[in-house]
């Protein structure tokens, strides 16, 4: 290795707000050496993401500008460099792939035609040999059939083949470096690990410098040669990974170690025993061979009713009351639905769902009504779940005029209440959801939940948008909640840590059906459906010395997992 | 490819819609009082005159019978005789439908090659000094009414500069373009405002979408970025917004056909509607009704063209 790549020195961008002028990045100096994958490691608004976008020059607004500092590619300073020469460096040289491919991906424009874009422009080939080298990039990036699938639109893949196929466009013209801004956040546990093994093969048959953002540090543990570790938009802390993670030099590097959800505080997170709940004979959720299916879309009328998606299919599970029931699997697999099916919101096509003895099927009047007072949701983005006009104060009051259980009069002190419960401040309760950082955001969705004075809450992907310590406050504030009020929680999540870290009992999907199920120490120890094993064996460990998995799933036709799911998923792989 | 298997299939949906439109046509007709025999004998009309005239278009028929023998006659291609023309509805729509048809084309084309520079400049230059230029611009495209911009027009265009002629209708195909070159920039200075507005909402949103930013992010030039990136993106909503306005326009060339005295389907119509030409204005209204079906089905062609992920 001669000298780096790529050279930061003091780095540091400003954006004027109201007068005065705030420091987002605050001279920051690394550098990244040939073959070299640095984790940039950080929560939201630490600058890392700005730090690239710095790099690039392509700054989220015209009124952010780079203060000060060199950014040295090959002796050239891109800090100074005209926008027609950064043009050049852009896609040629540094490469960017980033969170979201759906959103970055042209959804109108062939998929082979956006990685041919660059070729054609940087390397000024013509039409039929720009599409040759792109096909040749998509078989690198694990297309299976890259001449069909050149001609093939984003929204035709999954999420995984769609990061390939960003990967394949930022590798068009040979960059030197790739930057990945949190490449798999949105991903399946299964499919993230295959995306970074992809990386790591570019990395080793390239010699690509990476730099790899990301909030999880199991990430940074299995991928990288080194940690730089941000804050505020500072740099807290750069070295080779096992040294920052073995001996964390920062108070703040120490707390984000501490608060990765796969080394469990042993103290603090014991799960309750079912057996020391009060007992009850009676099961408050019964699911008894549940079945949801849906009409394929994109059939015209003439065909009706032929094919169907079944995406619960044969579902049964007993929920106690007091219990802590976590529901694992891939987007996909069918555990949203489930969650819908149990609150009546999508219709059941066969099988039973009763709740505190009464069957929706049967009596749906009245168990729609029981289930509107004694259950609550809480939903994977707060933003959204919440009416953006109504102030938090104003929407708990809401509910609690519709449950018709509080007085009139004693509305602005049960909302108080309420916020005390989640630990929001009441002055939140005149502020509106648009001002409100996610967490926030999130305890006053489920100070709504709790506003129904529920039995039951179910909480789906609730923290999948979150930064991990934020997530980790989340995760105690219902551990908390939990055992104060004696609450059934059935929490749905992608992210088995942190389903290991609160639940009893683990039920694990996949494709409609459930694998496995049983006590959460029981399965993790020792997964016995090859699915689950998969699962968590997915997981990148904050351990650097146990290895990244391939990421594979078990071949569909498992000795367990017998009956066949009927229908496909929207998007297959294939 | 099957996302346009709808092509196939959907015209069998119309067969439904169209049988709706011609109930409510024949009927809507109906109800407009007065005595079409009597306005056709005018100052002459005696009762008996009345009745053979009556007679002799079926109209002293009961109403369900007369509908059947319209709905006979249009299995056959045919849709009456003209009260007051005295010759078959279809020819004489026929020789009335080209100048109309011409002149919405003529508009349209012409609202989009006005839209589309409009709202990319304002787009490109959000916030701007061009951005602020072309946002009142449209603003006053939509406010002005077209009876009023027709006669401006006229005013600077033939009376003062004397380029085009001042109304009616061409003999060749170039003396027929000059006709309309001024009814339909009355049409296309409001129709365009519409438009730029839509797409240059679209297009600043499509400006500052991820896709764009991965686009410069492989170091594309802002013109690609725009003309290849945002421009397909930013159609669909504009498209259906057009489409719309188009369906309205076939109805609505009547102010423009009767300010500059085309002899278009919009005059038919109005004439039709005094002198009670009840199986003119039935074979009008279903020419305009079925336009606007072809056209909602042109468009959705369009949207799913530009579209891959839409399917119908």
């Amino acid at each position: 290795m001669s000298g780096p790549v790529l050279s930061i020195r003091d780095l540091t961008v400003k954006v004027p707000i109201d007068g005065e002028t705030r420091t987002l990045i605050d001279a920051v100096s690394f550098d990244l050496a040939r073959g070299e994958i640095l984790g940039l490691v950080g929560e939201s608004g630490s600058g890392k993401s700005m730090i690239c976008r710095a790099l690039v020059k392509l700054l989220p607004s015209p009124a952010i500008a780079i203060t000060g500092g060199t950014v040295l590619l090959d002796g050239k300073d891109l800090a100074t460099l005209s926008e027609d020469a950064m043009r050049a460096v852009r896609g040629a040289e540094i490469g960017m792939i980033f969170q979201n491919p759906t959103s970055h991906l042209d959804p109108v424009m062939r998929i082979g035609d956006q990685i041919a874009e660059g070729i054609r422009y940087h390397q000024g080939f013509d039409p039929r040999e720009a599409r040759a080298a792109a096909v040749e990039i998509l078989g690198q990036v694990g297309f299976p059939d890259p001449a069909r699938q050149y001609d093939n639109y984003p929204h035709e893949f999954s999420g995984g083949m769609r990061q390939r196929a960003m990967i394949a466009v930022a590798l068009s013209c040979n960059p030197k470096i790739l930057i990945a801004d949190e490449p798999t956040t949105a991903l399946d546990v299964t499919i993230q690990a295959q995306i970074l093994r992809l990386l790591m093969d570019l990395r080793d048959k390239r010699g690509l410098s990476i730099i790899l953002i990301t909030h999880d540090l199991g990430i940074v543990a299995q991928t990288c040669d080194s940690i730089a570790v941000l804050r505020n938009g500072q740099l807290l802390e750069h070295g080779p990974k096992r040294r920052v993670l073995a001996e964390p030099q920062h108070a703040y590097t120490v707390s984000l170690l501490k608060s990765h959800p796969s080394m469990p505080e042993e103290s603090g997170g014991t799960p309750l025993t079912p057996a020391a709940l009060p007992i009850a004979l009676q099961p408050l959720l019964e699911i008894d061979d549940l079945v949801v299916r849906f009409p394929a879309p994109g059939l015209g009328i003439f065909k009706k009713g032929k094919t169907e998606i079944a995406a619960v299919n044969g579902v049964s599970l007993r929920i106690m009351p007091g219990e802590t029931v976590g529901i694992v699997g891939e987007s996909g697999s069918g555990k949203s639905t489930l969650a819908r099916a149990i609150l009546g919101l999508t219709p059941l096509t066969s099988g039973h769902v009763s709740f505190a003895g009464s069957d929706l099927a049967q009596q749906r009047r009245q168990t729609l009504a029981k289930l509107r007072t004694e259950a609550a949701m809480v939903f994977q983005d707060p933003y959204n779940a919440l009416n953006p006009r109504l102030t938090i104060g104003d929407m708990l009051a809401e509910v609690l005029k519709v449950q018709g259980n509080t007085p009139a009069a004693r509305i602005p002190e049960r909302v108080g209440e309420l916020l005390d419960l989640v630990e929001l401040d009441r002055a939140f309760a005149t502020r509106r959801p648009r001002s409100l950082s996610g967490g926030q955001c999130q305890r006053a969705g489920i100070a709504r939940a709790l506003a129904v004075d529920p039995k039951l809450i179910i909480a789906d992907e609730c923290v999948a948008a979150l930064d991990v310590t934020i997530q980790a406050q989340i995760i105690d504030l219902f551990r908390d909640l939990k055992t104060r009020m004696n609450l059934t929680l059935l929490f749905i999540a992608h992210d088995l840590a942190i389903v290991r870290n609160l639940c009893d009992r683990v039920v694990v999907m996949y494709r409609g059906e459930i694998v496995e199920e049983g006590r959460c120490d029981a399965v993790f120890a020792n997964p016995r459906h090859a699915y689950t094993a998969a699962l968590i064996g997915a997981i990148p460990d904050i351990d650097p010395d146990k290895p990244l998995p391939r990421g594979d799933l078990p071949p569909r036709s498992e000795p367990k997992a017998a009956p066949v799911v009927r229908g496909q998923p929207l998007i297959s792989m294939q | 490819m099957h996302r346009y298997r709808f092509v196939l299939s959907r015209p069998l949906q119309f067969l439904p819609v169209l049988f709706g439109i011609s109930i409510i046509t024949f009927i809507l007709v109906r109800l407009i009082p007065g005595d079409p025999a009597r306005v056709l004998l005018g100052t002459r009309s005696t009762p008996t005159a009345i009745a053979r005239i009556r007679a002799q278009y079926g109209l002293d028929e009961p109403l369900w019978l007369q509908y059947f023998y319209f709905l006979e006659n249009l299995g056959k291609g045919e849709m009456g005789k003209s009260i007051l023309y005295k010759i078959d509805v279809l020819k004489l729509i026929a020789t009335r439908i080209e100048p109309t048809l011409t002149l919405v084309l003529t508009s349209v084309a012409l609202s989009i090659l006005i839209a589309v520079p409009m709202a990319a400049i304002a787009a490109r230059n959000n916030g701007r000094l061009a951005d602020h230029v072309v946002r009142i611009v449209s603003t006053l495209g939509i406010g002005f009414p077209p009876f009023w911009l027709a006669l401006m027009l006229i005013i600077l265009f033939s009376v003062r500069l004397g380029v085009f002629p001042v109304s009616g209708y061409g003999e060749t195909l170039g003396d027929k373009l000059a006709h309309l070159v001024l009814p339909s920039l009355t049409i296309a200075l409001s129709l365009s405002a519409v438009l730029t507005r839509s797409l240059r909402a679209a297009m600043i949103v499509a400006l500052k979408s991820d896709l764009a930013t991965a686009a410069r992010a492989r170091g594309m030039p802002e013109s690609i970025v725009f003309w290849r990136h945002v421009l397909p993106n930013s159609l669909v909503p504009t498209v259906n917004l057009l489409a719309v306005n188009i369906g309205w326009l076939i109805g609505g060339t009547v102010v423009v056909e009767t300010v500059f005295a085309i002899p278009g389907m919009g005059q038919l119509l109005v004439r039709a509607i005094f002198s009670r030409d009840y199986m003119v204005v039935q074979g009008v209204a279903m020419v305009f009704a079925c336009a606007t079906v072809l056209v909602n089905f042109l468009a959705d062609i369009v949207t799913v063209s530009l579209d891959p992920r839409v399917r119908l």
